[in-house]
């Protein structure tokens, strides 16, 4: 759990950071997709580290690359360039649904289940039984101040109650590295406000390390740490 | 502009659906176009095959004292005439022979007068067997009771004249002496005349010197017909041939004053063809309709896979300032290019089946063209309601978001809460109840009543079952995925795991998509399954129908005089022959009644041909020969002779047959043992089946007819038994096969072989569509869905078992209530359609083969669509994700 400022600071060399226990270390990382015969790059470099119990605000334009790089740190992607490891978390092929959560800028969740079936299929995926699982999404649920939405289908919600579902399913695993991509993009200020309450007083006391793109300057301002993409490009720690 | 781009776009980026909707409407527009080209083929067919059978098209007949020639003059503008021959009838009192020191004598009999060239023009009235056509000839079973043969005097006894002698020059046969010598100007419905049993022709120079003078001294013993041919240009259509014929006839009547009677051949073969034509209608109807109308159903089904992405892309286009009007015409643009593409690729196919199974002219005959354009702007009327429809209906809500929901706590359908299946299927039953009340007659036909009729509403029945059980079928599953999913959950957990509850729940909020499915396979399973049970059973019964015509698959008929049965041993001995029997045929007196009388050997008989139990009334076939066997003097009596003579089992029935030794009747004792109904080459009405070994000792041990049972092609068994009989003069050779293209008073020898063909491959299209096509396209439309999952975590698997879960509910659902339901159909389609077998089938006959591919081809296209799904939802996460 030890580690400086300057290890964890964007563009920081991977060799300083092995003595400590890192949840995501990427050095020179890129990623290029092929459209026809064109390549594009939505991530030209990145070189970073995600520690325990980090807090970190992702920002920069859209088309930045955000969305890229939370994706490849979640294992959902894979580099085309450079190198990403999870040293305390293992394989990639092995970091969800237990170590690693995502939420969605969108609504995600699963049209046919209601929340609570969504918010323990994660647990199910991972398998738990369906009484552990639907027990720990219902305590979830309360912590969260969702009980009474339980039984709800998602075309049954509003916008803000669908995000904290989306929240709660992220994090009833108890991953170490939870990552949102821009999860109040939908919502108005007052509730996106309200979300990012919710995910940090879950958070609170935890090891779990939170990544979190996002447009928001207020949003990025209660976060430690601020990380800025520019054309692809992870730049200098910044406060915001 | 935008309708370029959009264009574009729709090309590019919907192909997929565009083609999948496309391909719907082709496949309708084919299945239509090419039932009614079948429809028109068959009738065509028939009608040809009908008007090729006639002997005679028209037995004309002056009222006495009618001058010939004026009927003549009045014949050609009346009817278009190609061949006309005037033939003298003579009766006479009696015929007599002197052979071998016995004088031979006939009761009453007929004389014809007949010129040389009516053999040309006419030449299926005349069989020679033995001798020369230029002669008196005398006719084989007048032959046989005088003893005579070619060379032999034969004298005649006119009736108010001295008898005269004359020679005879050949013998023949009179195939259809029934037509030959009918009663012409009777009214409908009499009872047939009997042709005569002694019969002899003199050309007509002889035969004016004999008779002019009987003539004129009892006119109302001679009188002249004229015989005529009529050109064979006539409709297409049995129906609208048989009224030109109608018509012709009445203009003749009228145009002679009323002093002529036509005894209309042609139009009394047409009117029996014109009834089976219109079973033939009936037939392709049943069968042909439902798969249209799955044609349809899966067209609309594909569109509806499609529909959500198609109301998200419109409410789009309305976010963006598109008006109603825009929106309307790009989906028209839609509806064109799909509708335009479906109807000229279904129409090209349609013809590529027209012309590959049918041999038809094409589509565009003066029958099938109304039906061609109809059925085109059919599939373009299913285009626009499929794209163009849900377009407006949606352009007029008033929030993009209504009516999206497919998923979730939907309302009960309206038909369910009507129980319209409850209904449709207890119409299906009232329907059948009453069919079932008229003895099965769909098609009504009154003899020489000029309009035969179809009850359509028969069609009821089936139709109604179908849908209805269909209805049932997804009132039921709805159920099951509403409210029973802690039971599906149990079904699943092999499959599922520990997801089985989660998968359970997706399922049962899903059912409209679920259920559309399930109902969608059962009944296009219920299609093939039907159609392919009944052709089969169709196929089997035409087969039996053609081995009861011809007694067996090859039959070698002679005659009392020249019995087949010499040459038993040589026949038995020839390469494919599985068994062989001899088949007596003589003719008994029941009460005053001539009846065919067969000699049988009841233990060996099953060897050569099938003993059906649908040919016996009330015991089975085996146990009705093992009565005959036990009983020597027992005999077998047709029901109508039962009912006639009002007989009872166990009577004594004394029959007079014809000695060989003296030929004379003499009265032979025999006791009734069992009620016939069919025979293996007997007529339909009265006859008699009795033992051999009886017979021989009362009247010769000839035995005319051998039937054989072949284990190779009775083709050429046929072709290796005609050089066997080569040196037995009459002695005919029939196979199955020739029997079965022949036959023409049943529907059964309409030859469903190009229709069957049609269906049961449209079949099979039709169900993998349902088992693979429409799935994918529900799941490539819920990829998002799955791309969510991935990014939870599911593995392969647990991706699998959401995918799988639905697929293998789809096909087990579908395909085991489709197999019952087809079944069913099946059964009640046979039943229904009773009047078109002779006999009826005893059970369904199932052909397994094809319900094996018809499952490995379900099985195949589900397995396919859902590792086509897993493959897409992992590879399409990325893409999905940056939806998400």
């Amino acid at each position: 759990m030890l580690h400086t400022t300057d290890q964890r600071r964007p563009g920081a060399p991977a060799a300083q950071t092995r003595d400590v226990e890192v949840y995501a270390q990427a050095e020179s990382m890129g990623r290029t997709y092929q459209q026809g015969s064109t390549l594009v790059p939505a991530l030209a470099t990145a070189t970073c580290a995600v520690y325990p119990g980090d807090r970190i605000a992702l920002v920069g334009p859209s088309g930045s690359g955000k969305s890229t790089l939370l994706h490849l740190l979640a294992g959902l992607d894979t580099p085309t360039s450079g190198t990403l490891i999870w040293p305390a978390l293992g394989e990639r092929a092995t970091l969800r649904p237990l170590k690693v959560g995502f939420v969605f800028q969108a609504p995600s969740l699963l049209a046919p289940l209601t929340a609570l079936e969504n918010v323990a299929l994660p647990l199910l995926l991972a398998g738990s039984t369906e009484r552990e699982a639907e027990q720990q999404a219902q305590a979830m649920l309360e912590q969260i101040q969702l009980a009474e939405i339980a039984d709800k289908l998602p075309e049954e919600l509003s916008g803000g109650q669908a995000q904290r579902v989306a929240v709660a399913r992220a994090l009833v695993t108890r991953p170490a590295l939870l990552l949102a991509d821009e999860p109040t993009g939908q919502l108005d200020h007052a509730t996106a406000q309200r979300l990012i309450d919710v995910v940090l007083a879950a958070l609170n006391d935890t090891p779990t390390a939170l990544v979190i793109a996002t447009h928001d300057p207020l949003i990025a301002a209660r976060l430690d740490h601020v990380w800025r993409m520019e054309h692809g490009v992870l730049g200098e720690d910044r406060v915001c | 502009m935008l309708i370029t781009l959009w264009l574009k776009g729709l090309l590019t980026q919907r192909a997929g659906r565009l083609l999948g909707v496309l391909a719907g409407v082709a496949l309708t527009v084919t299945l239509l176009v090419s039932l009614a080209a079948f429809i028109a083929f068959s009738a065509a067919s028939m009608t040809q095959r009908a008007v090729a059978d006639v002997p005679v098209d028209w037995q004309v007949q002056p009222a006495a004292g009618t001058n010939p020639q004026q009927i003549v003059a009045a014949l050609n503008p009346a009817a278009p005439t190609t061949a006309l021959e005037q033939v003298g009838y003579a009766d006479v009192s009696g015929l007599a022979a002197t052979t071998n020191g016995t004088v031979q004598t006939t009761g009453a009999g007929k004389v014809l007068g007949l010129d040389a060239t009516y053999r040309q023009h006419f030449p299926t009235e005349l069989r020679l067997l033995i001798g020369s056509l230029d002669g008196v000839l005398v006719a084989q079973q007048t032959a046989a009771n005088l003893h005579i043969t070619v060379g032999d005097q034969v004298t005649i006894t006119r009736i108010g004249l001295p008898p005269a002698a004359v020679s005879v020059a050949g013998v023949v046969d009179l195939p259809n002496a029934d037509s030959l010598f009918q009663a012409i100007g009777l009214p409908p419905g009499s009872a047939p005349q009997a042709p005569p049993d002694n019969v002899l022709i003199l050309p007509s120079a002889q035969w004016h010197t004999l008779f002019d003078a009987q003539a004129a001294a009892r006119p109302d013993t001679v009188r002249t017909q004229l015989h005529v041919r009529l050109a064979h240009d006539l409709p297409t259509d049995p129906g609208a041939a048989f009224s030109q014929v109608q018509g012709w006839a009445r203009n003749l009547e009228a145009r002679s004053a009323g002093t002529t009677l036509v005894g209309n051949n042609l139009a009394a073969r047409l009117d029996s063809a014109r009834a089976d034509a219109l079973y033939a209608q009936v037939l392709f109807l049943f069968l042909g309709l439902p798969g249209a109308v799955l044609a349809i159903l899966l067209t609309l089904a594909v569109a509806a896979a499609g529909g959500e992405r198609r109301r998200r892309e419109q409410a789009l286009l309305r976010t963006r300032g598109a008006t109603t009007t825009q929106i309307l015409r790009l989906a028209g643009l839609e509806a064109a290019l799909i509708g335009g593409g479906g109807v000229a690729l279904g129409l090209l196919a349609a013809y590529g089946v027209s012309r590959l199974l049918a041999e038809a002219g094409g589509l565009l005959g003066s029958t099938t063209l109304p039906w061609t354009v109809g059925f085109a702007l059919l599939g373009l009327l299913l285009a626009g309601v499929v794209v163009l429809g849900p377009a407006w209906v949606q352009a007029r809500e008033t929030t993009v978001a209504a009516g999206r929901a497919v998923v979730g706590r939907a309302d009960t359908p309206l038909w369910q809460r009507i129980y319209l299946d409850v209904i449709l299927l207890a119409l299906a039953a009232l329907v059948f109840w009453q069919t079932a009340g008229t003895g099965y007659q769909v098609v009504l036909a009154p003899e020489g009543i000029p309009a035969a009729s179809v009850a359509y509403e028969t069609f009821l029945a089936p139709l109604c079952l179908w849908l209805g059980a269909g209805l049932l079928a997804m009132r039921l599953w709805r159920g099951i995925l509403g409210r029973g999913r802690r039971l599906l959950a149990v079904i699943l957990r092999p499959l599922s795991g520990r997801l089985a509850q989660v998968v359970a729940a997706t399922l049962g909020r899903q059912r409209t998509l679920v259920v559309r499915g399930v109902v969608l396979v059962a009944l296009a399973c219920a299609f093939a399954t039907s159609t392919a049970v009944f052709n089969t059973t169709y196929n089997a019964q035409a087969r039996v129908d053609a081995e009861l015509t011809n007694g067996a698959d090859v039959a070698v008929t002679g005659s009392t005089a020249v019995p087949a049965g010499s040459k038993l041993d040589a026949l038995r001995v020839l390469p494919g022959v599985g068994g062989i029997t001899l088949l007596q045929h003589r003719y008994a007196y029941v009460g005053n009644d001539l009846q065919d009388l067969y000699g049988i050997d009841p233990a060996g008989i099953s060897a050569a041909t099938d003993m059906s139990n649908a040919f016996f009334v009330g015991k089975s076939a085996p146990a009705t020969l093992a009565a005959l066997t036990a009983q020597r003097d027992g005999v077998l009596v047709s029901q109508e002779t039962v009912n006639d003579f009002q007989l009872n089992l166990g009577d004594q029935i004394n029959l007079r047959l014809q000695n060989a030794a003296d030929h004379q009747y003499h009265t032979v004792p025999f006791h009734l043992v069992g009620i016939v109904r069919e025979f293996p080459t007997a007529p339909k009405d009265s006859f008699l089946v009795a033992n051999a070994g009886y017979i021989a000792e009362q009247s010769g041990v000839a035995a005319e007819i051998v039937l054989i049972r072949t284990t190779a092609d009775p083709a050429q068994v046929a072709e290796q038994a005609r050089a066997v009989v080569a040196g037995l003069p009459g002695v005919t050779v029939r196979d199955i096969g020739a029997t079965q293209r022949k036959i023409s008073s049943s529907l059964t020898a309409v030859d469903l072989r190009g229709l069957t063909a049609l269906e049961l491959a449209f079949a099979v299209l039709l169900l993998a569509g349902a088992t693979g096509l429409v799935p994918a396209l529900g799941w490539a439309e819920r990829r998002r869905t799955f791309a969510i999952l991935a990014a939870l975590g599911a593995k392969d698997r647990q991706l699998g078992a959401f995918i799988w879960s639905e697929g293998l509910l789809i096909l087990l659902g579908g395909g085991i209530i489709g197999l019952a339901l087809g079944f069913g159909v099946a059964q009640m389609l046979v039943t229904i359609l009773t009047g078109v077998f002779d006999p009826p089938p005893e059970t369904l006959a199932v052909p397994w083969t094809y319900l094996a591919l018809l499952l490995g081809a379900a099985v195949l296209s589900t397995v396919l669509a859902v590792v086509s799904a897993q493959l897409a939802a992992r590879r399409a996460v990325l893409v999905a994700l940056r939806d998400i």
